[in-house]
Order: C-alpha cells, then sequence, then structure tokens
C-alpha cells in the first residue's frame, strides 16, 4: 500500500460506478481476504485501475510530488552546504568559532525535531500549526506555478488532513536531512581543502571545564567507540578565544596543528545529531505516514460501502423484470341512468340469492313480473337457460364492490343479443344502505367502455 | 416431486389485493398496483435471492376471469381424486393457446409446477358465492393452500370468510399488506413453510436471511445518516478571490452555494435510504419526503426538529465543559476544575449566540497567492439536530412504510418526534461527535462507526 494505491482508489470511488454484483462476485474470489480489508482493496484496484482515464490522478500527483520534491531536495542540500560555507569560512586573521557550527548541527536539529515530534501527535488535526508552519508546507503552495490542467485535477483532490500532515511531516524530514547532508559534506569539503583554527568563544561565563563536561555529554554517543573525536580539556582551554586585543593567543599560535582537531566532534555532532536522529525520525514520519494511509485508506468516503458490498451476501427479493401494466383511463360511461324506472321486464341479479335479490328490488321499489338470480353457484346452462327466458328492459343488479370478471362479461354479451336495454345497477353492502361508493363505480364504468355496448346502461 | 426450492403463487379473485402481498412481501415497489381488475395479465416472478441462489419464489399472478367455465370442462371428466390434477395439467395443454383462457393458464402454470397456493380474498367485503368455483379449481390442483384474508377496507367479515374458507383451505390467516410489520411479514412466511413439510428448512432459512437483509438495511441507513451529518457538518464552500475584499454579492453566492450544497446532500442521502429500503418509486408518486415547503434552513423546520434555545444552552455547555476537561487533565487538575466551568460558560455563549448563524464567511489566502472565501464547517448548533432529526425521521418512516401503499404518505411531524429517541445521554454523546465533525479535523473510521452506532440504536427505537 502506498500513496498511488490510495489516490487510485480515491479516483476510482469516485466515479460511483454502481457495481454491486461485481463487487459481490470479486468478494467471492477473494474469500480469504475477507479479514484483510487493505489486501482485498489492494487487489480489487489491481483489477480495476485500467478502467481509469489517462493518465491517473496518481501519476500526476506523483510525478509532481517527485519533481517538487527533487527541486525541494537540491534546494536543501545547497541551503545546507552554502550555510556551512558561511560557518565555516576563515580569513586567516580569527579562528573559526565552533558553537556556531554546534548550533546549527545540534540545537536546531533538536529544537526542529521536539517540534517535528509534537506535530506527529497532533497530526490529525486539519489546522495544525505545527504542521504549517514548516517549510514544506509553504512550498507546496507553488502549486500554482504548475499548468492549468495539473493544477485542476490536483485542485479535485481532496486527501485526508492526517494524510496531508504526515506527507508534509515526512517531506519536512528528508529536506532537513538533505541540508545537514549539505553541511557535513561543507564541514569535509573546507577540512580537506583549508587548514582552520577552531576555536570556541562566549560571553557567558562557561569555564573551558564546564565546556568539556558539555561537549562530553554530547559525545555520548560515540565518545567510547570514538573517543579521539571529543575534544580533550587541554584542546578546549587552548582553544577558547577572546576577541579583546585583536591578537591571536600565543598558546594557540603555538598549538595552532592542534585548534583543527575540532573537526572530528564537529563531524560527528553533525553526523549524529543532524544526520543520524534526523534519520531516525525520517524513518518515524515513515511508519507514521504508513499508519495514516492505511488509516485513511479504510476512511476514504465510498470504502465502507464498497467492502460491505464485497463482503456482504447480495439479497434480493424484486422481480427479475419490472412489469408495464395497460391500466385502462376514464371512468366516466357514456350511457347512464340517474334513476330507476317503477317497473322493468325482467331483474336479475348477479351471484346473488334469489332472497337479496326479492329485497333489492323492494328497497329500489321496483316492480318486475319475473327475476332471477344469475353467476355465482349456477351453471353455464341455467345462466344460459335464464337468458332465454329474458326480453325487453333488464335491470341487472351486480355487487359494486365485486370486480366485473369475463365471466359476468360474457353473460352480458349474450343478454344483450336478445334484449333490447340492460340497465346495470351496482349495488353496494347492506352496511352501506346499498349505496356504491363512487370509485366502485368509476372501476364499472371503465368496464363498460370496454364493452361499448349501446344497450347497456350504467345506474349511477 | 423434487423441488430446487418452494414456490408460492399468490391467487384469487381480481381485484383482492394479490399484488400488494406480493409487493409486501418481497419489498417491492415496483409491483403495479390498481383498482382497476385485471391489471395483471401476466404473472410475475418474485425471487428470494442470495447471491444468486433463489431460496424461495413468489408469484403475482392474474385474477380468476373466467372459473365457472374451467370448472365446467374439468367437472366433465369424472375421474378419483389422485387424477383430479391430471385433469388440470390436461386444460392447461389444451388451452394454452386459447386466449378466452390466458389469465386462468397463467395462474394455474405455476402451481402445476409445484407451487404452493395462496389464495388471497378481501375481508372487508361480504363472502359471495362466485368464489367457490375458484377454491374448487384450486382443490383439483392436489397442491398445498392456505387462505389469506386481506383487510382493503375498514369493514370487517372476517368471520364469515373464515368459515367459508374453512371448507376448502385448512390455514387461513388474515395479513393487511399496509399495516403489517415486519414480525407479521415473517410470521406469514412461517405459516407458508407449514404448507409442505419439505419446506420448513428453506422456508425458515429465508426467514434467517430476511432477518439479516432487515439488519442491513438498517445498518446501511445509519451508515446512509452518519454520512450525511458528518459531510455536512465538515462541508466547506470556496470560492476563489481576484480582489483583496469579497463584495456582498460574492458573499451571498458564497453562503447560498453552500447552502445549496449542504440540501443537495439531504436529498442524496435521502434518496440512498430510499434504495436500501426498495422504495426507488416513492418520490415519483410522492413528494412530501422532499418536507415540501419545509426548508432544511426555515423556521419551521428549526421549530420542530431543532433543539429548543434551552436545550442548546445544556448542549453547547456540555461540549464546552468536555473541552475544559482536556484543559483540567493536562494540568493535572490544579486548576481546580476552573477549565471546565470556563469551558461549559464559553460554550454555552457559543450555543446562544450560534443559535441562528450557520457559518463565518472567511476570506482566507497567503501572501503569495490568492485569495478564496470561504464557508463553514458548519457553525450552528442546532443544525445537526435539525439535519438528524429530518433524516431520522425520513428514514423511519421509509423504513416502516408498506411496499404496497401507492398514496401520497402523509408525514405528521411533531416536536414529540425527538423525544421517541433523544434524551440527554445521547444528546450528549452526539455532541461529543457534532464537534468533532464540525472542526475539520480528521475523523477516524472507529469514530465514525461509533456514531453509527448511537444512530442505529436510535433508528431502531423509533421503528420499534
Amino acid at each position: 500500500m502506498n500513496l498511488t494505491s490510495y489516490l487510485d482508489l480515491y479516483e476510482l470511488l469516485q466515479e460511483k460506478k454502481n457495481e454491486r454484483e461485481e463487487n459481490r462476485a470479486f468478494g467471492l474470489e477473494h474469500v480469504k481476504y475477507k479479514q484483510d480489508p487493505v489486501t482485498q482493496l489492494l487487489f480489487w484496484i489491481k483489477k480495476h485501475t485500467s478502467r481509469l482515464k489517462r493518465p491517473l490522478m496518481s501519476e500526476t500527483f506523483s510525478s509532481y510530488l517527485y519533481s517538487m520534491t527533487l527541486t525541494l531536495v537540491i534546494i536543501a542540500f545547497f541551503l545546507g552546504f552554502f550555510s556551512g560555507l558561511g560557518l565555516l569560512s576563515y580569513s586567516g586573521h580569527e579562528p573559526v568559532n565552533v558553537i556556531y557550527f554546534m548550533a546549527m548541527v545540534v540545537l536546531l536539529p533538536l529544537v526542529t525535531m521536539t517540534l517535528t515530534l509534537l506535530s506527529m501527535f497532533r497530526a490529525n488535526a486539519s489546522q495544525s500549526l505545527l504542521v504549517h508552519i514548516s517549510p514544506a508546507f509553504w512550498m507546496e503552495k507553488m502549486l500554482r506555478f504548475l499548468p492549468k490542467n495539473v493544477q485542476s485535477s490536483l485542485q479535485e483532490l481532496k486527501i485526508n488532513p492526517l494524510l496531508s500532515n504526515w506527507l508534509i511531516i515526512k517531506r519536512s524530514q528528508l529536506l532537513a536531512l538533505m541540508f545537514s547532508l549539505g553541511l557535513l559534506v561543507a564541514l569535509l569539503g573546507i577540512v580537506i581543502t583549508k587548514d582552520i583554527a577552531f576555536a570556541w568563544s562566549t560571553t557567558l561565563q562557561v569555564s573551558p571545564k564546564e565546556f568539556h563536561s558539555l561537549l562530553h555529554t554530547l559525545a555520548f554517543a560515540w565518545r567510547d567507540v570514538f573517543p579521539w573525536a571529543v575534544p580533550s580539556l587541554e584542546l578546549i582551554e587552548q582553544s577558547q578565544y577572546f576577541r579583546l586585543g585583536e591578537k591571536l593567543d600565543t598558546q594557540m599560535i603555538q598549538n595552532a596543528s592542534k585548534l583543527g582537531e575540532w573537526w572530528k566532534f564537529l563531524a560527528f555532532a553533525t553526523l549524529f545529531y543532524a544526520i543520524l536522529l534526523r534519520f531516525g525520525m525520517w524513518l518515524l514520519s515513515m511508519f507514521g505516514f504508513k499508519k495514516a494511509l492505511k488509516r485513511s485508506f479504510l476512511s476514504l468516503e465510498g470504502v465502507s460501502t464498497l467492502l460491505r458490498e464485497m463482503n456482504e451476501p447480495i439479497i434480493t427479493t424484486t422481480a427479475v423484470e419490472e412489469k408495464k401494466n395497460v391500466v385502462p383511463q376514464g371512468s366516466h360511461y357514456m350511457q347512464e341512468v340517474e334513476d330507476l324506472d317503477s317497473s322493468y321486464d325482467r331483474t336479475l341479479g348477479w351471484a346473488m340469492s334469489e332472497e337479496e335479490l326479492r329485497v333489492l328490488n323492494d328497497s329500489m321499489q321496483v316492480i318486475t313480473p319475473m327475476a332471477f338470480d344469475v353467476g355465482g353457484t349456477n351453471s353455464l346452462e341455467e345462466d344460459s337457460e335464464i337468458i332465454s327466458k329474458c326480453k325487453g328492459e333488464v335491470l341487472f343488479y351486480v355487487k359494486s364492490w365485486e370486480p366485473p370478471t369475463m365471466d359476468f362479461v360474457d353473460f352480458l354479451e349474450e343478454l344483450t343479443r336478445g334484449v333490447d336495454k340492460v340497465i346495470l345497477a351496482p349495488m353496494g353492502t347492506v352496511e352501506d344502505a346499498y349505496l356504491p361508493k363512487a370509485k366502485e363505480l368509476e372501476m364499472w364504468g371503465r368496464k363498460l367502455q370496454q364493452i361499448s355496448s349501446d344497450k347497456v346502461w350504467l345506474k349511477r | 416431486m423434487i423441488q430446487a426450492h418452494p414456490k408460492f403463487a399468490v391467487v384469487g379473485h381480481p381485484n383482492k389485493g394479490k399484488s400488494s402481498i406480493v409487493s409486501t412481501l418481497a419489498f417491492d415497489d415496483a409491483v403495479q398496483i390498481s383498482d382497476t381488475p385485471g391489471s395483471t395479465t401476466k404473472r410475475q416472478s418474485f425471487p428470494l435471492k442470495v447471491d444468486g441462489k433463489i431460496l424461495y419464489e413468489l408469484f403475482d399472478t392474474p385474477g380468476f376471469q373466467r372459473a365457472r367455465r374451467v370448472l365446467a370442462w374439468l367437472e366433465k371428466h369424472d375421474v378419483s381424486a389422485d387424477k383430479k390434477h391430471e385433469v388440470v395439467q390436461a386444460f392447461i395443454n389444451e388451452h394454452k393457446e386459447d386466449e378466452r383462457f390466458r389469465d386462468e393458464i397463467e395462474l394455474l402454470e405455476p402451481i402445476m409446477s409445484g407451487a404452493g397456493i395462496i389464495y388471497v380474498v378481501d375481508g372487508s367485503k361480504p363472502y359471495g358465492e362466485e368464489y367457490e368455483a375458484e377454491m374448487e379449481i384450486l382443490r383439483w390442483t392436489g397442491q398445498p393452500s392456505m387462505a389469506l384474508i386481506n383487510l382493503i377496507d375498514d369493514t370487517n367479515y372476517v368471520e364469515e370468510w373464515k368459515r367459508a374458507l374453512g371448507h376448502y383451505f385448512k390455514m387461513v390467516r388474515v395479513f393487511n399488506p399496509m399495516e403489517a410489520d415486519f414480525t407479521q411479514h415473517l410470521n406469514l412466511l412461517e405459516s407458508m413453510a407449514q404448507l409442505n413439510e419439505e419446506w420448513i428448512d428453506p422456508v425458515k432459512a429465508s426467514i434467517t436471511l430476511f432477518k439479516q437483509y432487515h439488519d442491513q438495511m438498517l445498518e446501511q441507513s445509519a451508515r446512509t445518516v452518519t454520512q450525511l451529518v458528518y459531510r455536512s457538518l465538515s462541508h466547506v464552500e470556496r470560492q476563489s478571490l481576484d480582489h483583496e475584499e469579497a463584495t456582498v454579492e460574492e458573499k451571498e453566492t458564497i453562503r447560498s452555494n453552500y447552502k445549496e450544497a449542504l440540501r443537495r446532500y439531504e436529498q442524496e442521502s435521502q434518496k440512498k435510504i430510499e434504495k436500501i429500503w426498495n422504495h426507488d418509486h416513492l418520490q415519483k408518486v410522492q413528494e412530501s419526503l422532499l418536507f415540501e415547503g419545509m426548508d432544511l434552513f426555515s423556521k419551521e423546520s428549526a421549530s420542530i426538529f431543532g433543539l429548543t434555545r434551552k436545550e442548546l444552552l445544556i448542549t453547547g455547555a456540555t461540549g464546552g465543559a468536555v473541552t475544559g476537561v482536556g484543559i483540567d487533565l493536562l494540568l493535572g487538575g490544579s486548576t481546580l476544575l476552573l477549565g471546565s466551568a470556563i469551558g461549559a460558560l464559553v460554550g454555552a455563549s457559543g450555543a446562544f449566540f450560534g443559535f441562528n448563524e450557520l457559518s463565518d464567511v472567511k476570506i482566507l489566502g497567503q501572501n503569495l497567492g490568492k485569495k478564496y472565501l470561504e464557508m463553514g464547517p458548519m457553525k450552528n448548533l442546532n443544525f445537526p439536530y435539525i439535519l438528524l432529526n429530518r433524516a431520522l425521521y425520513h428514514a423511519s418512516e421509509v423504513a416502516s412504510r408498506s411496499h404496497a401503499l401507492r398514496s401520497v404518505a402523509k408525514f405528521e411531524m411533531g416536536k414529540s418526534f425527538t423525544d421517541r429517541w433523544m434524551g440527554d445521554s445521547i444528546r450528549k454523546s452526539l455532541e461529543k461527535f457534532h464537534s468533532k465533525f464540525r472542526s475539520g479535523d480528521e475523523v477516524k473510521a472507529e469514530e465514525l462507526k461509533e456514531y453509527e452506532s448511537l444512530i442505529l440504536t436510535a433508528l431502531k427505537n423509533i421503528i420499534d
């Protein structure tokens, strides 16, 4: 897992392609990685990267990052190198004060490394001051000098603040390391090409003994292995320098060859404090970056959904194909009657008992010579016989709530062949005092529209 | 006959709610439900699939149209009971191309290929003798069967139906697809399993899976709501600036873009939740879920879904105190808990003044580069509660909405909704996360998971 895979995953998730089935199939193929989401995701990225548009965001970003880092690394190295040259510049009139160089290779790294450690603890904050004062952060603002198309593709990128903070921390360590290497090269270069008289000088009341003790402490890491790289008390006494008098101490001149010995200590101090410890910080930042990358990887928007899609079974209950039914429109039948007449030649009741039919006639105050119950449990032959007995105007009661089936339609068609007029009267339930509901009447109206017979009238 | 998986054919008279029952059992709002008889002309299969493997299959079928004619044909064949199903098969074979019996063939075919019968009637209307031919045909098929009394309207003729159906079916159940909850749904499945001994295990497995499916949907909803709150609270709107000071118009533009982005997040989240619960078609037929006229930033919204000023003061104070406690801990308690007290005071006053504000519009930039206007993350303490209440309300309504319903949903929202799930302790827990989301700092996946579990508990409480 690296920044490239993170960016590839980011770009793939931005696509928001709906491929639930494909993801589940992938999950089943890689079921052994179910407990290791990062590995599972890496395999997924590998499979899908080919569908991304070129150049990949990761390629653009990596190349930008690489060139920026390379530029900054070179700048940092030369900055260190020239700073070293400046600090060690020796005119021959005055010895070089080792305190300056020590401040640069011991104090400055210790202070900046402490700040780095603090910023590592606060790396999850988007507005961490410690991260924002890093030179790498501000140098990164050079983004706007990149070509416009590169800028726009990178501006869409929203890197997790934790990750971007670790990216800055890591890069800062590398720059600091290069700066220190520059210092070391400058030191070694000057030592080889010039004879330098080192001395130490301070306004503070520090005795050579105290200074020796300080240097002995600072050299704790190498004093036992390389004792010659720790200045002796004698050397410290000999190299103490006071500017007053504008003349070099005679003792110093006598021991001129010895004053150069300081370089060993300075080189080891640079090597240990500015390079080795910084290298340690760089490794630490790489470790932190890796951890942040893993965390950011799993907290990327869409990752939890993707993992769920891969590892949870697809349960579907819905129809395979969506059905399009044709629903007839309209509700108003053209041939309607508002009121019933007082008498009809015949009255019929669809799926009603004789008694129900009698009650209905009474309740509607309809007189009829003959009333028949049809449909229901009657046989088809019985119905045909009743139809043969029908003539003139027929009042035909139906249950308003029961939808007209084709069985009813067949009967009605046969009936209309032998009679003059059929008044279809949908009747509600007893509880509703036989009054049909409006939507039931609409349903009957629609059905009669489909039948379209000029002999059939609907009682509204 | 050895079957690959149990099948159930939902059959009955036209317009008795067969499609509604299938729609509810299959969690599918795509089933066309119409009050016009004969709107279902083709049977439709609704398989319960897990990774492509069918556990059971439901069939929505057209209603009987010429039951008396079919029965008359069957009765012409005088056979013993063990041969009756062969006569039904012979009827299908003979009338396959006959347009008159298209609906009967459509509904009889799955039954003759081994599907259990679920005969649906409307218990809110009186029993009628015209049903007897249908029930007799089903008896001829010899397939295991049960009757389901569906209550379409308020009137109740269930007892009369039970007496009639008892003559034809061993098992009669009442099931209202419009109001049935998840437990009733599972109970019905259990009853269906009893139709055939061989179906008990696969249907039980389906029930377990359904529970898992339901849990998955709840978890996905909680995750979606969590994402919504997190995205909305941490959202930062940026607009580049060519000059030193932003004009009033520019400030207004960024304000409106900011609000628009949050509205979009909410709409996306609602759509996602509707999809999770298979209510994809909900918005086509109803707009109420968009809380028409009740905008995210309107006063109505704040008064119904948000916290009162008093609740906000307490919430703000709690949030502040939490920060203060951090200071106390850092200084080893040497502040005599002054940090908590100051934190609470600062938090409370922030809550008071931040009641109506959303976020500051800031001009940012550095010496080297361009300046830009920035708005966000959300500053308003009330906003997360408005958003959360709306999201939970929507999610709970969608989750408990029957898939058979095609009517426009009526949301009767009230302040009492908040009381249903948010007590003091949950509010405190939520506020801890809200301030973290608002900070713009990196939010760990575990923290989002923790928030998600709070939302899941709330959602379950509301739905139960």
